[in-house]
């Protein structure tokens, strides 16, 4: 019998959007990116409980990354896995979920010479739309009019599976989208992050 | 760069020199970024002039690299601040209670020095969190359990040391009082030992507290008169099975009688795990889970002035045909004792007429994955950092803060005092124009005394945090006037709540600042802490 974790990583995949291919790169884009690096993502965390983090859990699995799936609590995703993981070797991670498990990922990010480096705050607004407020490179946030249109978690986790890597002074960006106004018991606001490397960061614990 | 008060611009410069070849140069920060990071995540002046923060911070690795940094700092008396993992948040993080120190982060010190199964002890070092110990104990399959708190990622040195708890048996739940010996570094940076290991080659310096002569150990705790870079600790032999129940009764003055008698069964040692309150009637969860709003009709009851009649509440208990008040025992030893005791226990309870019982489950521990699920894990002596989820935007919580900082007063362990409480803290919310809690129940971390926790949220308005941080020492000073003192608190109203210690002309805080001034004369440790000033500070009133 599949595990719970098994279980929901086959609905993702069931789930897979055809947005790959369109995931908001123009082709203008796509090219001058190409020419950077991206910061490498060790995992997709997404919270199973909400719909639009479950589509950008999808769309970051369809895009090559590990999605890992919570209900709102990372202990065991870092008890088990980026404790570890961290001690050895700092690896970026990325995610669409509520406040609680960016604070808590990013603390304990600290130690290992880690940090925020691009943060979205995507909130729901009445009669059906959503404000996204980026902060990050500037060469992601030019994608940030693609959240305008319909699909718009999916497009964060194809933003954030290309985020540029290298020193960069964050810029901010918001834009306004169309989305259905959240069902009852979801959040009103997400928010999408990477949490990565940084040169010259302190690393206070290690294997 | 921000330079600690008092101190020069050139002896501040020529101690960061010192500091760094003290422990090397990677491990003393002055950046602004690195420094950012001592920030309290939770501090109530967020933002403001008055914030407290750190003017730079020193990572030694060990008790000789502590000695050279604090020899340091008081030979150009330079404040600073010792924290260990520096995750006290709601009680003050990692920022230092006199703006501008250098913080002492001890969080490099992370050795498990010893875990002793058959004695069921351990040693270790500040660093040390309660997540690192776990999975040593788990990666080596030591059959002791670690009585966490809630969240886990503190350390058992710093949460024992701000007097936190936990949720295991009560000997363990008070995690100072489970600790056994410490090792200290003085404000002259010599080394101290307490209890028996001040005794050279003692055997039992984690098996027998006091040692010789005044014990001193509580000295060191919600204080600043050393620098703890050792502290033992005993732990909890892993458990053979759990099981829980759940007794409830019908009417409103049935809590008393269902406090007493709850009382007698833990001070028996009858039922040895941690009882949980709630209201089926209020809509509180044995964790204090808050429910739907009450009705309009309820309100009304428990508006009513001088507090909600009885009769009135238990014919509205009677009509929704709902008990008032559940309590949740559990039991942590052999299946058939723990039956027994659960027999007895419904026995004793039996005393209130309607009391009646939910068999909550009885299992083999460890407990599966599954089963896990079911439980608050620190009940076994699981870290965990579940919390952080609650709090989220939800429609009973639309307008969610940036964190929170807890009133915690201490109140008898009566059910009279828990009326009182609610009728006093409830009219006291409403003037103040805070969140009115439709009835608080106590939390039994302490075996003989109740804690009330309320959580003031904590924004990044400025306008917001002034109105609660006013609010905050209001509740404070109602508290006191009733004979309920807070257990601790974050830095930014330590001063306010040892003010309420007042008996004798403030005799307590009076002794605290004659030892301080002996043993630290020239106020370089955690100044300020649990409102404990240094003499040049205190005569100057320049805090």
């Amino acid at each position: 019998m599949a595990s719970r974790r098994e279980f929901l990583q086959a609905s993702i995949v069931a789930l897979a959007l055809p947005i790959t291919a369109q995931a908001g790169l123009s082709t203008a884009a796509a090219a001058s990116d190409s020419a950077l690096r991206v910061i490498p993502l060790y995992k997709a965390i997404f919270d199973e409980r909400f719909p639009a983090s479950v589509a950008f859990g999808a769309e970051a699995h369809s895009l090559g990354l590990s999605a890992y799936s919570i209900r709102g609590d990372i202990t065991d995703l870092w008890f088990h896995d980026l404790d570890a993981q961290w001690k050895k070797k700092p690896v970026a991670v990325a995610g669409l979920t509520e406040q609680g498990p960016l604070f808590c990922l990013e603390r304990l990010a600290w130690d290992h010479g880690m940090r925020v480096v691009y943060r979205g705050d995507h909130r729901y607004l009445p009669s059906d739309a959503i404000e996204h407020t980026l902060t990050g490179p500037e060469g992601a946030l030019r994608q940030a009019a693609l959240l305008e249109n319909d699909g718009w978690a999916a497009r964060v986790a194809a933003i954030l599976a290309r985020l540029p890597e290298g020193p960069s002074a964050p810029a901010k960006i918001a834009v306004r989208g169309r989305a259905k106004a959240p069902a009852h018991a979801e959040p009103e606001d997400l928010i999408s992050w990477v949490i990565a490397p940084v040169a010259g960061a302190r690393i206070m614990r290690q294997a | 760069m921000r330079i600690p008060p008092g101190v020069s611009e050139k002896d501040f410069s020529e101690a960061l020199r010192q500091f760094e070849e003290a422990v090397g140069k990677d491990w003393v920060f002055t950046s602004d970024e690195d420094v950012a990071m001592y920030r309290d995540s939770y501090s109530p002046f967020w933002g403001e002039p008055d914030e407290l923060v750190a003017s730079a911070a020193v990572a030694p690795d060990g008790v000789e690299q502590v000695q050279k940094v604090v020899r340091i700092a008081n030979t150009f008396k330079i404040p600073i601040y010792a924290i260990s993992t520096g995750k006290n948040l709601g009680y003050g993080g990692s920022a230092p209670a006199y703006s501008g120190s250098v913080v002492l982060d001890l969080k490099r010190m992370n050795r498990i020095l010893e875990v002793n199964e058959k004695n069921a002890y351990c040693l270790v070092e500040p660093g040390v969190s309660y997540f690192d110990l776990y999975r040593y104990i788990q990666e080596k399959g030591i059959k002791l359990w670690v009585d966490v708190p809630d969240p886990g990622w503190g350390s058992p040195v710093g949460n024992s040391l701000d007097r936190g708890g936990g949720y295991l048996l009560p000997q363990f739940r008070n995690h100072f009082d489970s600790h056994c010996g410490m090792e200290v570094v003085l404000a002259n940076g010599e080394v101290l030992r307490t209890g028996m290991g001040a005794l050279p080659g003692a055997k039992t310096w984690q098996e027998y507290k006091s040692g010789f002569g005044p014990w001193i150990d509580g000295i060191f705790s919600q204080s600043n008169f050393g620098v703890v870079t050792k502290m033992g600790f005993w732990m909890c032999p892993a458990p053979d099975s759990y099981l829980a129940g759940t007794v409830t009764v019908p009417r409103y003055n049935d809590l008393s009688p269902l406090i007493d008698i709850l009382g007698y069964l833990e001070n028996t040692g009858c039922t040895n795990g941690m009882p949980f309150f709630g209201s089926p009637l209020l809509a509180r969860g044995p964790l204090g889970q808050g429910g739907p709003v009450p009705d309009a009709e309820l309100t009304a009851l428990l508006d009513r002035e001088g507090g909600p009649d009885p009769d009135a509440m238990d014919a509205y208990a009677a009509k929704k045909d709902i008990p008032h008040w559940s309590c949740t025992v559990s039991f942590y030893g052999g299946p058939k004792a723990n039956q027994g005791n659960w027999e007895f226990a419904q026995e004793k309870f039996s005393a209130i007429p309607g009391a009646k019982f939910s068999f909550g489950g009885a299992y083999k521990l460890p407990l599966t994955p599954e089963v896990q699920a079911k439980f608050n894990l620190p009940q076994f002596g699981i870290p965990s950092l579940q919390m952080f989820s609650i709090g989220a935007r939800s429609e009973t919580n639309p307008t969610p803060g940036e964190g929170h900082i807890w009133f915690s007063p201490i109140i008898p362990r009566t059910g009279e005092a828990v009326f009182e409480a609610n009728r006093v803290f409830r009219a006291a919310a409403k003037e103040l124009g805070l969140p009115v809690p439709t009835f608080s129940l106590p939390t039994c971390y302490w075996e003989r005394a109740f804690i009330f926790l309320f959580g003031f949220p904590i924004t990044h308005d400025v306008e917001t945090n002034k109105k609660n941080r006013a609010a905050f020492r209001k509740m404070v000073a109602i508290a006191a006037e009733h004979g309920w003192g807070e257990y601790r608190t974050a830095p930014a109203h330590q001063r306010a709540v040892m003010d309420t210690y007042s008996f004798n002309n403030h005799a307590l805080l009076r002794f605290h600042e004659t030892l301080k001034d002996a043993v630290d004369p020239n106020g370089i440790l955690s100044a300020g802490r649990y409102g404990i000033w240094p003499k040049h500070l205190r005569e100057d009133e320049k805090v």
